[in-house]
């Protein structure tokens, strides 16, 4: 069989997702071996993007002009397209006040003055926002074992599926307390399973950076935690920050409807 | 069924005894919570009353490799390690009756078969605490299931053998047992006694499924699904839940394909969602209904008796107060406190 | 103490199968036909069936899904299914090409209660992929003709190209021992030879001893009210009325619970219930 063609690419993002994939020391030449790397900046400066692709990975959100114009041609040339961590799934932590009046904000940090960029900005977006995504690896960052499981069935010609469970489940499978039940400011029961529960196992709440869950109960978890006794402020911002777009814009109406 | 009694100051050496079968496990304390581990006798907790998880993970484990597959051929080979288990209460014990006849009905399914075989069952008396209401499922005695039953009165502890492979388990601590006495009788009798009174959570369970069979279209399902974060916690910490997902995994480190099996609940979204998209269970109260009528008429009908055991597990782990006293309440009409009748919610 | 013993014996173990044959039947949905490749073996796969029983179909990597059979057991030795395309598994499935090796676990559900029918009038009515588990039931009865009363099948698709075994229904018209009409929603292209409008404006034609009628429905879960009212207006008592459900499986065996409703499995309890049963199991359609 001929080996899969894939390239790694890298958006507007810290590049931890890239990094982690360096970091699978023990399964990197396996990783080389069973794909054809076409483009890997991160790792090689020798890229061959005239290449068309069978898989491309793609990590960061949509944040400027030659970001968009990078993606379409990434989607162009690829047979699958996988968003790669939190920011290209979700639009990131950057993306999280999009649906605000995106100019003022950027005047906020950057003055009146356009800073002199390369490109033009654009408010940060996910992926799926401009092309058509096959496949999502969640995480903020990527973990090395979904990495790992992903990859392996795109080799075998798979399109992997995300589980859309609460990460609640594998932290019960784990035995731990629950820290909601303990007052503690989770995001658990709103945020997506794959990452085995780590920061619950070792007593931290979940701060929710593998995205949320389709149609989670945000509602229910917003009235637990104030009856726990956490300002609307709080949560919100708490929420903000791996929510993605959608839950930001739908939590700017949860706290105007309080402000009345 | 056989009777003995065991000297306090035997308790341990018989546990060690026992570790001729298999590893030794039971509930230790950790912090707040207790959890089934592996660990010597001295570090039991003896006064547990319940666990995180029930003891269901011994039979069927949260997550493991039903099968794996490579070069055109499957390979089956789960192969559970010889286990004592130590410290199962009767509710525990009931439980896993329910375990057994569910996984044996129709079709026997070969993972908790032979976890069973290679499990000797070492159940502990208990007094109960706030949450416990075993006596109300009637539940709170056990007279098969066990290998071996202890009952604790104090300076001795009464042995039940229970089972051909409890008796068989006599030829490694048998020296350890004496035989009964009148005393001893009338001793447990008073301990009853004094068990029974000690129960304070009342609830009625008589009529159930009948009026959860009426509530179908009751708003209380409603306000539930409202409150409800479908986290799975109720399910992931009943005794008798059973339901679980299948999933291809091929990790590319390794060279066979993995088909793994793990705990799935009926309060996710995906549990009734088909390929396609169609949701025979869109809605959050759709799925607590399926979960409550499953337990309290769905099994009723089928074994003749409700598939709760009163652990009280529910009771202490829903973050929003959804669990079968708070609901059997809140359908007979009577008053509950549950966070989740408090919850107002305008629609978003 | 004595070592255990497993036997090798697990029904969730999927056996080896060969696609022998495949055609599309319409534009999504494509008809296949496989052997087992060990013909002898009796578990966990038997080559032996009921009408309305399924298999789950296992591709690895992909997973395993429920699917009804569609051939009958009165023509043995092989299993035929009608597949629509739309999921991770279909898809995959789409891929394969003859002679390529599926899985399989089966066969499981309970099936039509072929024996209860016998010397009763029968009648079909199938809407859409609906024809897939009722034609398994209609070879049998037509492979054992003298065994059953009046036949009456009826077929409703949204368009002619939509329709699963045109052609072969097309033949079996032509069958004097058993009535068959076939009906579409809409004619595109104006050559539908046969009834137009919805499948049960074909009830005009049925001509049955309503006592004594096992009365079968498959269809999308929109079709089954109205034709259930149809046979209730033909007078066919509840428990003579048969309707064949899907669910999401994951182990065919009653055990993942990922089909249950109220208190029944629809893959041990069902997928074929009656109306009575309906009544009595909310949730059920």
């Amino acid at each position: 069989m001929k080996k899969p063609k894939i390239g790694i690419y890298g958006l507007t993002g810290c590049a931890g997702d890239q990094l982690n994939i360096l970091n699978c020391e023990d399964e990197l030449l396996k990783l080389f071996d069973i794909f054809e790397i076409k483009s890997f900046v991160m790792a090689s400066s020798a890229a061959d993007e005239e290449a068309s692709l069978d898989v491309a990975f793609v990590e960061g959100s949509v944040s400027t002009e030659k970001d968009l114009e990078d993606l379409k041609e990434i989607r162009k040339k690829s047979k699958i397209l996988v968003a790669m961590g939190h920011c290209a799934v979700f639009g990131g932590v950057q993306s999280m006040f999009v649906g605000e009046d995106w100019d003022k904000m950027y005047r906020k940090v950057y003055g009146k003055k356009r800073a002199v960029t390369l490109t033009k900005p654009l408010p940060p977006k996910p992926l799926a926002a401009y092309v058509k995504v096959d496949a999502v690896l969640p995480g903020c960052p990527i973990e090395k074992e979904p990495f790992l499981k992903l990859a392996g069935l795109l080799a075998k010609g798979v399109i992997p599926r995300h589980p859309d469970f609460p990460v609640c489940a594998e932290c019960k499978w784990k035995e731990n307390e629950c820290l909601l039940l303990r007052g503690e400011m989770c995001m658990g029961p709103l945020t997506n399973s794959g990452c085995g529960a780590i920061c619950p196992s070792l007593g931290i709440p979940c701060i929710g950076c593998w995205g949320p869950i389709e149609k989670e109960n945000w509602e229910a978890e917003a009235f637990l935690l104030r009856e726990r006794g956490f300002s609307v402020e709080d949560i919100v911002n708490r929420f903000a920050i791996f929510g993605g777009m959608e839950r930001a814009d739908k939590l700017r109406k949860f706290l105007e409807a309080k402000e009345e | 069924m056989r009777l003995f009694k065991l000297k306090r100051n035997n308790l341990f050496p018989f546990l060690r005894g026992l570790e001729g079968f298999g590893e030794l496990w039971g509930p230790v304390r950790k912090g707040r919570k207790v959890v089934y581990a592996r660990a010597k006798p001295e570090e039991f907790d003896l006064e547990a009353l319940r666990t995180i998880i029930p003891a269901k993970k011994f039979f069927l484990p949260p997550r493991f490799t039903a099968l794996k597959f490579r070069d055109n051929t499957w390979e089956d080979d789960y192969r559970p390690r010889r286990k004592v288990i130590f410290g199962l209460h009767p509710c525990e014990i009931h439980a896993l009756n329910i375990y057994h006849r569910f996984y044996t009905r129709l079709f026997t399914d070969p993972y908790y078969e032979r976890s069973k075989e290679a499990t000797l069952i070492v159940g502990l008396s208990c007094v109960p605490d706030d949450h416990c209401f075993c006596y109300a499922t009637g539940t709170s005695t056990v007279n098969e299931g066990f290998d071996l039953f202890l009952t604790d009165l104090g300076d001795r502890l009464l042995v039940w053998v229970g089972s051909p492979r409890g008796e068989e388990s006599l030829k490694l601590v048998g020296k350890f047992l004496e035989d009964v006495e009148q005393k001893d009788i009338s001793d447990y009798v008073a301990w009853r006694k004094r068990r029974d009174a000690a129960f304070k959570l009342k609830v009625d369970l008589d009529g159930m499924p009948e009026i959860v069979s009426f509530s179908y279209d009751s708003p209380v399902w409603e306000k539930m699904g409202r409150a409800c974060l479908s986290c799975g916690t109720c399910t992931m910490v009943c005794p008798t839940c059973t339901c679980f997902d299948l999933e291809d995994e091929y990790d590319l480190k390794r060279a066979e394909m993995h088909r793994e099996r793990f705990w799935y609940s009926c309060v996710f979204r995906e549990y009734s969602m088909v390929a396609g998209g169609h949701n025979f269970r869109e809605a959050r109260s759709e799925r607590l209904k399926l979960w409550y009528t499953h337990k309290l008429v769905g099994f009723m009908s089928e074994y003749g008796a409700p598939a709760c055991v009163g652990c009280g597990r529910c009771v202490v782990s829903c973050p929003v107060g959804i669990n079968v006293i708070s609901v059997v309440r809140a359908l007979r009409q009577e008053r509950t406190t549950a966070l989740w009748t408090k919850m107002e919610v305008k629609d978003a | 103490m004595h070592e255990i013993l497993y036997h090798q014996d697990n029904p969730y173990m999927p056996e080896r199968a060969r696609i022998v044959r495949k055609y599309d039947l319409t534009g999504d949905v494509r008809f296949f036909q496989v052997r087992l490749c060990n013909p002898d073996k009796v578990f966990p796969v038997t080559s032996s069936y009921s009408p309305g029983q399924f298999m789950m179909i296992s591709l690895p990597y992909v997973g395993e899904a429920p699917f009804s059979i569609t051939s009958t057991p009165s023509r043995p030795g092989l299993f035929e299914f009608c597949i629509r395309k739309v999921g991770r598994l279909t898809s995959r499935l789409f891929q394969l090409e003859e002679n390529d090796f599926l899985w399989l676990r089966g066969p499981f559900g309970n099936g039509f209660p072929v024996e209860k029918m016998i010397g009763k009038d029968l009648l079909f009515v199938a809407g859409g992929l609906g024809a897939a588990p009722l034609r398994s039931l209609l070879l049998y009865a037509l492979d054992n003709r003298d065994l059953f009363g009046k036949l009456f099948y009826l077929h409703g698709a949204r368009t002619p190209r939509d329709m699963l075994f045109r052609e072969e229904f097309f033949q079996l018209k032509q069958r004097k021992d058993f009535r068959c009409y076939l009906t579409v929603d809409e004619d595109p292209e104006g050559d539908w030879p046969f009834d137009k409008g919805v499948v049960t404006s074909l009830f005009k034609y049925v001509k049955v001893n309503p006592r004594n009628t096992a009365a079968v429905v498959c269809g999308p879960p929109v079709m089954y009210k109205y034709v259930v009212q149809e046979f209730i207006k033909l007078g066919i008592p509840d428990a003579n009325i048969y309707m064949t459900l899907e669910r999401k499986m994951k182990c065919g065996m009653g055990k993942c619970g990922q089909c249950v409703v109220g208190h029944k499995y629809v893959c041990v309890d069902g997928p074929v219930f009656t109306l009575w049963d309906v009544k009595n199991v909310k949730g059920l359609i």
